[in-house]
């Protein structure tokens, strides 16, 4: 539940900074409708949940080689919720577009290839998994959320909650009337990711002061 | 581009005196009925203090009418209404308690007050776990969940975000503060901001669902500073407190001097965006006649609560934010501004629709604030004789 309400509460963001990506994949598709569209956001969803799934299981490697000791893993995981929360806070209040993450560059770099050499059907695909192999700060917080526990079961599970809760927000992309309103939801997103950026800050920080405190 | 407005402010629809107190009637039946309960008032405090809140109400109902002004008469009573509860819910605690403070026993009694605030953030847990989280009582005592329920979907109902601008006991303060001063000293604000409500409701409704707590109330709540606070007994205690009184002089009392603006209510309050979406249900709203206006921005500079703006007053009407305070409508130089009744004739006057949703409107306000003002006037009755107010 964790997993999923933390997917939920930075589905925005995930929303946001994907969008440049799979928006160009629905527009660059010609006909098909709904249901053509519906197929490449599958296929987009797809392929970041193969990027997940990736990431938990270097996130039950870390775990493992890190975190044995309860103090050390407790400051360690503190010290990493507090450093992607400031990352997460900068994300939400820089304005200028240079520090989002990799999917604005992916985004450009797929116009091009769907301008140059149409849209072939692994390509939604491809793009899922290189928006799901990025660092972006949400996603790192679900990681050491994820490596706390320590459990490669636990650690695939955690990943794939977190992708249904922030897929929660790509359900509507298929239809155009709501990229419209994709301004808003970013400005919502990105607010909304430091207020949680905030709050994992506390969260480190109270985790860190009591990991020093049982080393 | 703007049109010249120079001195041509139409006159402000006065209704006849004899035709103002016929329309006022209605009101001073049902408050009497209200404030009466229906059984004799006894004691000479109680007495006075039902005179004294039965007369201010219905006088400023009747000018409402009389002046054909709303705003100007609606917030004075706003204001006074929420001093009231203020000191009528304070003094409860106090007798109640011994303090204002909200120790651990008087959570696990589930003693605590439910408010409006706390609504969105217990509808996920309740259809998730059939649980309520927030330690109060459903029915039965004072400030119960389930009488707060029924008041509040009322007033939605009957007024959508009217209901901060009518109803919410916590909103005059800040609509009092905004007023002290004539001019602004800050004049502009981020536009993004007005975003932020939302981002904060979507933030305390998950993690209020995820720590099955009502984390608004525990750690962002500006009004615990004057009401019930928690009970400092550790560092973690200690930095809510700070929150709580940072953000109350931060956004309720000084931030709207300087501006001029229900900063909490437009900036900060997340129940704020929440009830917003009630506007879409509800059958009253703001209209702007494209034909009379002349596009001077008045009232998108005087709205408290960053409800207009230069796209919504192009397109008719305000944003979904509106409380329907009726200051633009004060304020139109050419009353291109009204209140209107959804599937109604978008261009009439809009004078029936005024007086259908004011009734509606002071009718919650009354009711509401009706109980506090006599409870208030009574402590300080007391305080003046006695020398305490429990």
């Amino acid at each position: 539940m964790e997993a999923f309400l933390l997917g939920l509460s930075n589905g925005g963001v995930c929303l946001a900074y994907c969008a440049p990506v799979l928006v160009p994949c629905l527009l660059a598709g010609s006909g098909g409708g709904i249901p053509k569209a519906v197929g490449i956001t599958a296929g987009f969803l797809g392929g970041r949940l193969l990027g997940y799934l990736v990431f938990a299981v270097a996130a039950w490697i870390i775990g493992r080689a890190l975190l044995g000791n309860a103090g050390a893993r407790e400051s360690i995981i503190g010290l990493a919720y507090m450093m992607l929360s400031v990352m997460l806070v900068v994300y939400a209040f820089t304005a200028g577009r240079s520090h989002s993450c990799a999917a604005t560059g992916m985004g450009a770099l797929m116009l091009k290839l769907s301008e140059h050499q149409g849209l072939s059907p692994l390509l939604p695909v491809a793009a899922g998994v290189a928006t799901g192999l990025n660092f972006c700060p949400p996603f790192l917080l679900a990681m050491a959320a994820s490596a706390e526990k320590g459990s490669l079961s636990y650690s695939i599970f955690f990943f794939f909650m977190f992708f249904l809760g922030t897929s929660l927000f790509f359900v509507p992309a298929p239809f155009f009337g709501l990229l419209r309103s994709h301004a808003a939801v970013r400005t919502v997103g990105r607010l909304c990711a430091g207020l949680v950026g905030a709050y994992y800050f506390f969260s480190g920080l109270i985790m860190l002061t009591g990991g020093i405190k049982s080393l | 581009m703007k049109r010249d407005t120079t001195n041509d402010t139409p006159a402000p629809k006065r209704r006849s005196f004899p035709k103002a107190f016929l329309l006022s009637l209605p009101m001073m039946l049902l408050t009497f009925a209200m404030l009466t309960g229906g059984k004799p008032i006894s004691g000479p405090s109680q007495i006075v203090a039902f005179l004294l809140t039965y007369c201010f109400l219905n006088l400023f109902f009747f000018l409402m009418i009389y002046t054909g002004k709303t705003d100007r008469w609606r917030a004075p009573v706003f204001s006074a209404y929420s001093v009231a509860f203020v000191i009528s819910f304070v003094t409860h605690l106090l007798e109640a308690r011994g303090s204002m403070a909200l120790s651990e026993a008087n959570i696990l009694r589930a003693q605590a007050p439910f408010c409006h605030m706390v609504i969105p953030m217990t509808l996920i847990p309740g259809a998730l776990t059939k649980t309520i989280i927030f330690p109060g009582t459903i029915v039965g005592s004072f400030a119960s969940i389930s009488s707060m329920f029924i008041l509040w979907i009322g007033a939605s109902l009957s007024l959508g975000r009217g209901f901060c601008g009518w109803t919410c006991f916590f909103g005059g303060l800040e609509d009092g503060f905004s007023r002290l001063i004539k001019r602004p000293i800050i004049k502009r604000i981020n536009p993004v901001f007005t975003y932020l409500p939302w981002a904060l409701l979507l933030f305390i409704v998950l993690t209020s669902a995820a720590a099955l707590s009502p984390v608004y109330c525990t750690w962002l709540c500006p009004f615990k500073a004057v009401t019930e606070y928690v009970q400092v007994i550790s560092v973690k205690t200690l930095v809510q407190m700070v929150i709580f009184v940072t953000l109350f002089a931060g956004l309720v009392v000084t931030l709207p001097i300087l501006t001029k603006k229900r900063i909490q209510c437009g900036l900060f309050c997340p129940f704020g965006a929440f009830q917003s979406l009630t506007n879409k249900v509800t059958g009253f709203a703001i209209r702007i006649d494209p034909d009379k206006c002349v596009k001077c921005g008045r009232c998108v500079r005087s709205c408290p609560t960053f409800s207009l703006d230069d796209e919504s007053v192009a397109s008719g009407g305000s944003r979904i934010s509106c409380m329907k305070c009726g200051r633009c409508v004060d304020l139109c130089p050419k009353g291109a501004i009204h209140y209107h009744v959804k599937g109604t004739e978008p261009r009439s006057s809009g004078t029936l629709q005024r007086l259908l949703f004011l009734y509606p409107a002071f009718l919650f306000l009354a009711t509401m604030g009706g109980g506090f003002f006599k409870d208030a006037i009574v402590r300080i009755i007391k305080l003046a004789a006695t020398g305490h107010m429990i």
